[in-house]
């Protein structure tokens, strides 16, 4: 029982950051409808930059992660302008191969500037773990920390898309960018604001994660961002609460399958349920019956 | 003028759907554009609104060339396009896609709110209701109703009786008619030629990307052609 618990815990712990990378994807697809794979390594670079500012200028870790986010945001928004908005019209292969191509670059990119040896993510977070049913279930500050980041992650977005005029022109634009225009909503804007967001996510994403497994290369990205991609997917991709969903269910079977079968198997197994989910609801579990692109 | 359209020349790559058309709206007036199916209507709208763009001429607003102006900065300048098919938000509610027509108003989106409700009684009972629930007759009164939301000087409708019932149809024109005695502009699109003829002051008739006859309403209805090619005979 104790073993299950701790495994939950775990699980829920590791799908919260899921969750977070899965916003972003999500809210990418949901608008500009294209798959964004270089998600992943705006990740690595926000890890990268929290690092810089902790191990080296010694910040403390909360301007850490701001800092990264600050450059995630940038970042984001300069790879749609740069790469993406050129293909607003063209097909969705051409954006896909485009996507795949920027994730290299900035893969490359960071070899190139800061090395591929491994750097060691310094331990930030740091306290005694919540002691529960006598001492025998351990919560570690990292659980609490995912857990409340994600779940403030998602009040707020909830708030945002529902409650402010931004964030209702976005949901205007996820549905007809036509018709949006005819609003006098500047969809480019729209967009761009959208990368923005899911970027900065990415970063306090990529932070947490480095909480987690503090292994940090110029890859760190391509595993997180894929399981978070297929979390989206499995979710429903386009929906917010489905990247809620899908993230917490991928990290819980994550662990489970890694307790309880073969940690040799684990993305296997993650994989192998994606696949079963999408033969029954193509659409994913809270995924609209929409219009199939790329 | 309130509108100028001067040589409007529009292509879909090779197709080349408007074939050089001039009109004009002037303030205070119902414009219609009739045609059949591919005539070039939503085309041409499309082109004003500035969703699409004409290879030649010039498109004047207000006095000003708006050609190569893009959709999002006309709606604040006082043109609003009703597209074919409503368009509206399905997936939000109907008090959140009049926000969206009232998106680049500074001020007053409230008070108008509750003009637009007054116009459709309708709206405001299902204002928490979601846009994809309403019928296709209420559809069309939000599509409306969310143009009206940033206070246009020219509404332009495409095709506002397309699918409805034929009570519908006239309650629909019934608030043209009311829209246009409060001062508002309209240029109407549709292929209701009967109904669209007797509530404009003037009339153009399209056929395949050209425009092929203009003149008074009336005339329009008497015209043996017209009554031949639109009006059943
Ligand atoms: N996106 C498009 N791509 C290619 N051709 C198009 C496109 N949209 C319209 N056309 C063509 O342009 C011509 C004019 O179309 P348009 O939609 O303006 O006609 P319409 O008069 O509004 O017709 P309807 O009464 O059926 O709405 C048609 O021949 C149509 O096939
Ligand atoms: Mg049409």
């Amino acid at each position: 029982m104790v073993i299950f618990l701790t495994r939950l815990i775990n699980g829920i712990s590791l799908g919260s950051v899921y969750a977070i990378i899965a916003l972003g994807y999500t809210m990418v697809y949901g608008i500009a409808k294209m798959l964004n794979f270089a998600h992943g390594d705006v990740i690595m670079v926000g890890a990268y930059v929290c690092f810089f500012a902790i191990s080296t200028y010694h910040l403390n870790p909360v301007v850490g992660v701001l800092l990264a986010m600050v450059v995630c945001t940038l970042l984001g928004m300069v790879i749609e302008r740069l790469a993406y908005k050129p293909l607003r019209q063209a097909p969705s292969l051409a954006v896909l191969i485009t996507a795949i191509g920027v994730s290299y670059f900035l893969q490359n990119g960071a070899q190139l500037l800061w090395g591929s040896n491994n750097k060691m993510f310094p331990a930030f977070l740091k306290g005694d773990a919540l002691q529960l049913m006598d001492g025998q279930l351990r919560v570690s500050v990292t659980t609490v920390v995912n857990v409340v980041v994600c779940v403030v992650v998602m009040l707020a977005l909830t708030w945002f898309t529902g409650q402010t005029k931004m964030g209702k022109a976005m949901r205007a634009c996820s549905e007809d960018k036509g018709a949006a225009q005819l609003m006098g909503i500047n969809v480019d804007t729209t967009i761009s604001m959208t990368f923005a967001i899911g970027s900065a996510l990415a970063a306090v994403a990529g932070v947490l994660y480095m909480s987690s497994y503090p292994i940090l290369v110029p890859t760190t990205g391509s595993m997180p961002g894929i399981k978070a991609f297929t979390a989206a997917v499995f979710g429903g991709i386009g929906s917010i609460p489905g990247a809620l969903l899908g993230g917490l269910l991928l990290g819980v079977i994550e662990i489970f399958a890694g307790g309880y079968i073969s940690t040799q198997l684990q993305n296997a197994i993650v994989f192998a349920v994606l696949i079963v989910v999408l033969l029954v609801r193509p659409t994913g579990l809270l995924g609209k019956q929409i219009r199939e692109k790329v | 003028m309130l509108l100028t359209v001067d040589n409007m020349n529009v292509y879909y790559g090779a197709i080349h759907a408007i074939k050089g058309i001039s009109f004009e709206v002037a303030e205070g007036e119902i414009v219609t554009l009739i045609g059949a199916n591919g005539a070039g209507k939503s085309t041409t709208l499309k082109t004003v609104s500035g969703l699409l763009r004409s290879k030649t001429g010039s498109i004047t607003f207000l006095d000003k060339d708006i050609g190569n102006v893009p959709p999002h900065k006309l709606v604040a300048q006082g043109l609003a396009h009703v597209p074919e098919g409503r368009r509206v938000f399905l997936q939000m509610t109907v008090e959140e896609n009049l926000e969206m027509g009232a998106y680049t108003r500074k001020t007053g989106a409230d008070s108008h709110m509750e003009k637009v409700y007054a116009l459709f009684p309708r709206l405001k009972e299902r204002r928490r209701q979601i846009a994809g629930t309403l019928s296709g007759g209420e559809q069309q009164m939000l599509a409306m109703g969310r143009a009206l939301m940033s206070d246009p000087k020219l509404m332009m409708l495409d095709e506002p009786s397309m699918g409805l019932a034929p009570i519908l149809v006239d309650q629909i024109f019934d608030i043209i008619k009311d829209l246009h005695k409060a001062g508002t502009t309209i240029l109407l699109v549709e292929q209701n030629a009967q109904m669209a003829l007797s509530v404009a002051d003037r009339g153009y008739v399209l056929e395949t990307g050209k425009i092929v006859k203009s003149a008074p309403a009336k005339d329009l209805l008497n015209d043996a052609a017209v009554k031949a090619a639109y009006l059943g005979g």
